[in-house]
């Protein structure tokens, strides 16, 4: 190869993105020509120094999309919500209606945005009841209102309802606040946000020392509907692989999860301690896996452990 | 060693699977399995963005507007090409849309959010050189000063490529093939914007 049709291909030999018998010719050129050798220092040079620029999202950035994205999932779902309820009551009907309904997980914060518009628009009307007599007593702009008690017109045309209100409240703390811990520990077992409930078991994880703390990740990994939640809380359990507690629990989620990257998470963590009852488990498995790579993860498994791989 | 190797490929295999069980999930209407695919994207595709866009606002928005199309388009995915590069090319549009939209207003954000929080372009080589001497930080400034004007050279479509290839280590076949383009074309596109740059910065690196 000439020193021009090497200098020409040494952007994409740097990048390894050249055909092996072009790649060849290139070496064999450099071996010999320190001029070129330079030509590929240079081009080294400048990716260090575009290296330098990479730069990472700010920290929050994620969490607030993954908000966002939340809310305009909701709006592309719903958008009737939005257009039909112009008036206050409508929203309010709308609320409760989605709060009645949380088949689905989008459908909890349509509810939210809802009632919190409806303590926006309450505000308002207190306002401008004022010199009229409307009120309604004690509700603030971020109340929510979860059900209504009771409603009861009188003869003068009013109306009297009663109604259960919840105020959202924003606590911050560290995680060894008991509070805290308490919370995330509540938050773990949230029935219907399964994003509310992998951050929080992301958070518990490095905490599993903690009694309560392996008692909600084992929960989570034995009962917990979303997949993801469960292979955090495994993740969790890694050092406690040992504890006979968990082992069988561990034993009997390989039995009966539907996952195959859950199933594979277990078998690791299992055969990190070997003993009887896990090849007796991974032998059971082995006969009824469905998955071709768990089933051979497992017959692996029982090689290292030189157990047989059936039962026979 | 070997068996690592193998664990390794037999868990991308079974995440594959999972994956595809995941988006049939999705083309359902299931909207656990919808997020479960988002978390596993979203990260990188907010990395490219803000490296692509150099703003946290816009790449708020690509994240927003390609999630969503994904949401919207999921039934129309058929499984002749990876998710991923389906993604990347739903999000590669969206980024040039950005990138050509800015070159016609031939404006480049002057200020780059970074994880310590906003941070002028040309000062970045001097934060990360704090304590080097005078006549280093000096340098370091003229090399931002530069690669900044490097990159104003390239048109969106080669500063796509390069910031795939260079930055998030795509293979120019995959690059070309989430441009619709050929994996020629990519390596074309490559070239000329490693030549650009180092004409710009040629003296300095």
């Amino acid at each position: 190869m000439t020193c021009d049709a090497v200098t020409k291909a040494i952007p994409l030999y740097y990048y390894g993105e050249l055909a092996p018998d072009v790649e060849d010719g290139v070496e064999e050129h450099l071996h010999a020509c320190a001029s070129c050798r330079e030509e590929l220092d240079r081009q080294k040079s400048l990716a260090t120094a575009l290296d330098q620029r990479q730069l990472e999202p700010p920290p929050n950035l994620l969490a607030e999309c993954r908000h966002e994205l939340i809310r305009a999932v909701y709006r592309e779902q719903a958008p009737a919500v939005h257009h039909r309820a112009s008036d206050p009551w409508g929203l309010f009907r709308e609320a409760f209606h989605s709060l009645w309904h949380p088949g689905i997980r989008f459908t909890r914060p349509a509810g939210a945005v809802a009632l919190l518009a409806l303590g926006f628009f309450a505000a308002r009307f207190v306002n401008f009841g004022q010199g009229g007599g409307l009120s309604l007593a004690g509700t603030t702009p971020d109340a929510i209102v979860s059900s209504i008690r009771s409603v009861q017109p009188d003869s003068t045309g009013r109306v009297q309802i009663a109604l259960d209100e919840t105020h959202r409240r924003v606590i911050s703390g560290r995680l060894d606040d008991q509070n805290i811990r308490r919370l995330l520990l509540a938050a773990a077992r949230e029935p219907d946000n399964p994003g509310v409930r992998v951050e929080s078991v992301e958070l518990l994880k490095d905490h599993s020392a903690s009694a309560e703390v392996r008692s909600a990740l084992l929960e989570a990994v034995t009962h917990d509907t979303n997949p993801g939640v469960r292979l955090k809380a495994l993740e969790g359990l890694k050092s406690f692989a040992g504890d006979p507690d968990v082992r069988k629990t561990l034993a009997q989620v390989l039995l009966k999860d539907v996952n195959p990257g859950v199933r594979m998470q277990v078998i690791d963590l299992l055969i990190a301690h070997k003993d009887d009852a896990t090849v007796s488990v991974l032998q059971t498995l082995v006969g009824k896996e469905d998955n071709s790579y768990v089933r051979m993860r497992c017959q692996n498994a029982l090689r290292d452990m030189n157990a047989s791989v059936g039962t026979f | 060693m070997l068996q690592d190797a193998a664990g390794a490929v037999s868990a991308r295999a079974v995440a594959k699977v999972d994956e595809a069980a995941v988006i049939r999930a999705v083309q359902q209407g299931d909207q656990d399995a919808f997020e479960q695919l988002v978390r596993a994207y979203d990260q990188s595709v907010l990395r490219v963005a803000m490296n692509l866009l150099r703003s946290s606002e816009d790449a708020r928005d690509v994240y927003q507007e390609a999630f969503l199309r994904v949401y919207r388009n999921i039934h129309t995915f058929r499984f002749d090409c990876s998710f991923h590069t389906w993604l990347y090319r739903i999000v590669t549009n969206i980024c040039l849309d950005h990138l050509r939209k800015r070159k016609v207003r031939r404006e480049e954000p002057a200020v780059v959010e970074t994880t310590d929080g906003p941070v002028d372009r040309m000062d970045t080589f001097e934060q990360e050189a704090a304590h080097a001497d005078p006549e280093r930080r000096m340098w370091n400034r003229q090399l931002g000063d530069r690669i900044a004007a490097a990159l104003a050279e390239l048109t969106a479509r080669e500063r796509m490529v390069f910031e795939l290839r260079h930055y998030q280590g795509l293979r120019l076949r995959t690059i070309g093939e989430m441009l619709g383009t050929s994996e020629e074309a990519a390596k074309n596109c490559l070239f000329r914007a490693t030549q650009k740059m180092r004409g710009v910065l040629g003296d300095l690196v």
